[in-house]
């Protein structure tokens, strides 16, 4: 479903080259949740932005759904990132002058959807997220958890294979981050993939399974217990 | 995907509309002041009659002394003398119009009406005058062959001076009075625009004539004649023939009448050795010291000599295209900042899936519409600039000249009209490129994580 091979990313300069991922070899199959950890500037942001399209990789074999990105233009990624993947960030991301159903509407325009279509997919994405009521309010109106809310339903409204979320409960407080967190196994569990960085592991151990990355190399822990079986016997 | 960029790019000009106003402001008082010396320029470059222009030839025949500096162009050489207006008029040129003009000036009144008495401009002329260059008339027509052969005493009135004399009512076979002269109006002419007023070589704009009579009757009654005289052989102090001895000055070297031929291509050859065999007849009679030069100039290369003498025009009208780069140079910063405040939007767009062009097509429509808005108060300031200009004019003519007169070589026609949007869009266009390049490149990961 989601196949890294030897997939490296690196940051130049004029000065200095910097290896924010190092030969990531890594499978990720469908309908998992896989939280991904690690330090502060161990390059889990760099991990979900290749995954999720949003930057290019210098060597290794990317691929998403059964297709290789490696060498796509701008247009294919960008169609293919509209179509099988959806974003949750820390911060929501939500454009703060649209009201809610413009704001999930977003990713649905550069779909193509008519408008009806458009229309019942926002409604579907906010009455699974309980915002149903508030289609015409402005974020600004509503708290941080349902600011995260209304940004999972826009990346749900599209009913993508992916769901790539940095660090979504980051900014909320318990209660709010495990409303968040239970949304996102319910998500989880009508068959959407979930790839979540996180700095708590709490939440990790919630996930199937935990990736870990340390300056730069991914550590696949449920790989590494697979290889280690393997040799043992 | 267009309309929603429509719905996006009018959005995106009502958030921050200060900033939408001050591009908007700096692209029309650029736009307004640019257009304002275009306009200007535009207007003062029409050829009068451009269907005719080029067959409207002014003939000049060099009768200089032979250490006279050569003359280049039209405008080097000096006009025609009585006795060779006289003589070209008699030439056996089947087919050729030929008129002669020069102004006079005098006293017009009508006895029976109680108005002041006009101080009037007059152009004293022959009857092919008004065929030759199409002159309007609202009431009668222009004299025939007797009027001129036999001086008579017949007037064609403007159609301001009988507004002025008679009220505007049909006044022809009335008497008007030019100082001590009556005169029948035979003729009274509608409104005659003329881009340059080219028949007496001003090229003024907006300075009609109120009158036009027959020459020839213009000197019997010893009319004086407002022209400059460039005397050749043994004259001494031209001035004197302004208003005396017109016995010496007709049979005088000095030049002074501007004389008109029309001819067309078919006729052009035959005119020139027409005129060849003139000179060359006036040679042996000791006339024409100089070589065989004579210069025949239309209207249109007239116009085009005359155009590149106008400094004024021209000094402003590079102040205007620098006026209006620099506005353009802070329209374009004011684009910049006003994209780049929004990459943290364009980012999150292109991570959902916006492709480039989507996010080009968004910022084009937005910038068509800065500069199609700028190109609207654009052609309001220009409005308001040539309004100032027309009173500068009136000013600079010691209001000689009405704002009427001046108004058609103020205002713009719908060419210019056009030339405004079209400025305006493309300019706004070109100079919104690079912010446009900016925003569009502004990748979909760089502004996510940051907040």
């Amino acid at each position: 479903m989601l196949k890294m091979e030897n997939v490296s990313k690196i940051y130049r300069t004029n000065l200095i080259e910097t290896h924010a991922l190092r030969k990531v070899d890594l499978h990720i199959g469908a309908g998992e949740f896989v939280s991904v950890t690690g330090p502060s500037g161990s390059g889990k942001t760099t991990f979900l932005n290749l995954a999720g399209l949003l930057e290019t990789f210098e060597e290794g074999d990317f691929y998403l759904d059964g297709q290789n990105v490696k060498g796509l233009n701008d247009n294919q990624l960008s169609e293919l990132r509209n179509e099988k993947i959806g974003f949750i960030f820390q911060s929501f991301n939500l454009l703060p002058e649209l009201p809610l159903f413009d704001n999930v509407d977003v990713p649905l325009r550069y779909r193509g959807f008519n408008a009806k279509e458009r229309k019942d997919r926002i409604e579907n994405a906010l009455e699974i997220v309980g915002l149903s009521s508030r289609m015409q309010h402005l974020p600004t109106q509503l708290s941080g958890g349902q600011q995260q809310r209304v940004a999972i339903a826009r990346a749900i409204a599209g009913q993508p294979k992916f769901l790539l979320a940095d660090e979504p409960t980051g900014n909320l407080d318990s209660l709010m981050a495990q409303q968040v967190m239970e949304l996102l196994e319910k998500i989880n569990q009508q068959g959407t993939t979930i790839i979540m960085v996180t700095h708590d592991d709490q939440l990790a151990r919630r996930s199937h399974r935990n990736i870990q990355i340390f300056d730069g190399q991914v550590s696949d822990l449920a790989q590494d217990q697979t290889d280690v079986l393997i040799k043992s016997e | 995907m267009f309309a929603y960029n429509l719905k996006l790019a009018f959005k995106s000009l009502n958030d921050r509309p200060s900033l939408t106003i001050l591009m908007v402001a700096a692209i029309a008082v650029g736009l307004g002041l640019f257009m304002t010396m275009l306009t200007l320029s535009h207007q003062a470059g029409k050829i009068p009659m451009p269907h005719i222009s080029k067959q409207i030839h002014l003939v000049q025949l060099d009768n200089r002394e032979v250490t006279a500096d050569e003359a280049e162009n039209f405008n080097q050489m000096v006009d025609l003398t009585y006795q060779d207006t006289q003589n070209l008029l008699k030439l056996p040129s089947s087919g050729v119009e030929q008129t002669l003009a020069w102004n006079t000036n005098g006293i017009l009144n009508v006895e029976e009406q109680e108005i002041q008495p006009q101080r009037s401009s007059v152009v004293a002329t022959n009857q092919a005058f008004f065929t030759m260059f199409e002159v309007p008339f609202l009431y009668g027509k222009g004299w025939d062959s007797d009027a001129d052969q036999f001086s008579q005493a017949v007037i064609v009135l403007s159609k301001k001076s009988n507004d002025y004399l008679f009220g505007g009512i049909n006044s022809v076979g009335k008497q008007v009075r030019l100082n001590t002269h009556v005169l029948t109006v035979i003729g009274v002419l509608d409104d005659w625009f003329l881009a340059r007023k080219f028949y007496d070589r001003s090229y003024y704009q907006a300075w009609p004539d109120q009158a036009f009579i027959p020459s020839n009757f213009a000197f019997d009654s010893d009319l004086p004649r407002n022209a400059r005289f460039d005397c050749w052989s043994t004259t001494t102090n031209p001035g004197k023939f302004r208003t005396n001895y017109l016995t010496e000055l007709k049979t005088s070297e000095c030049a002074w009448i501007t004389f008109w031929a029309k001819l067309p291509n078919h006729n052009l050859e035959d005119y020139k050795t027409q005129l060849g065999q003139y000179i060359d007849s006036q040679k042996r009679l000791g006339r024409f010291p100089r070589e065989n030069q004579y210069f025949l100039t239309n209207i249109n290369d007239q116009l085009e000599v005359i155009s590149k003498m106008i400094g004024r025009e021209q000094m402003l009208g590079v102040i205007s295209y620098m006026f209006f780069a620099v506005c353009l140079i802070n329209a374009v910063s004011i684009l910049l900042a006003k994209f780049m405040r929004r990459t943290k939007e364009v980012s999150l767009r292109r991570a959902l899936g916006a492709k480039k062009r989507t996010i080009l097509q968004q910022h084009l429509i937005e910038v068509v519409f800065i500069g199609i808005i700028g190109g609207l108060f654009g052609i309001l300031f220009s409005y308001i600039g040539l309004q100032a200009m027309l009173r500068v004019s009136l000013y600079a003519s010691d209001y000689v000249r009405t704002a009427a007169d001046l108004m058609p070589y103020h205002q713009m026609d719908w060419e210019m009209i056009m030339m405004a949007f079209t400025v305006s869009v493309s300019c706004t266009l070109l100079v919104g490129l690079y912010p446009i390049w900016r925003i569009c490149n502004v990748s979909p990961a760089s502004q996510l994580k940051a907040q």
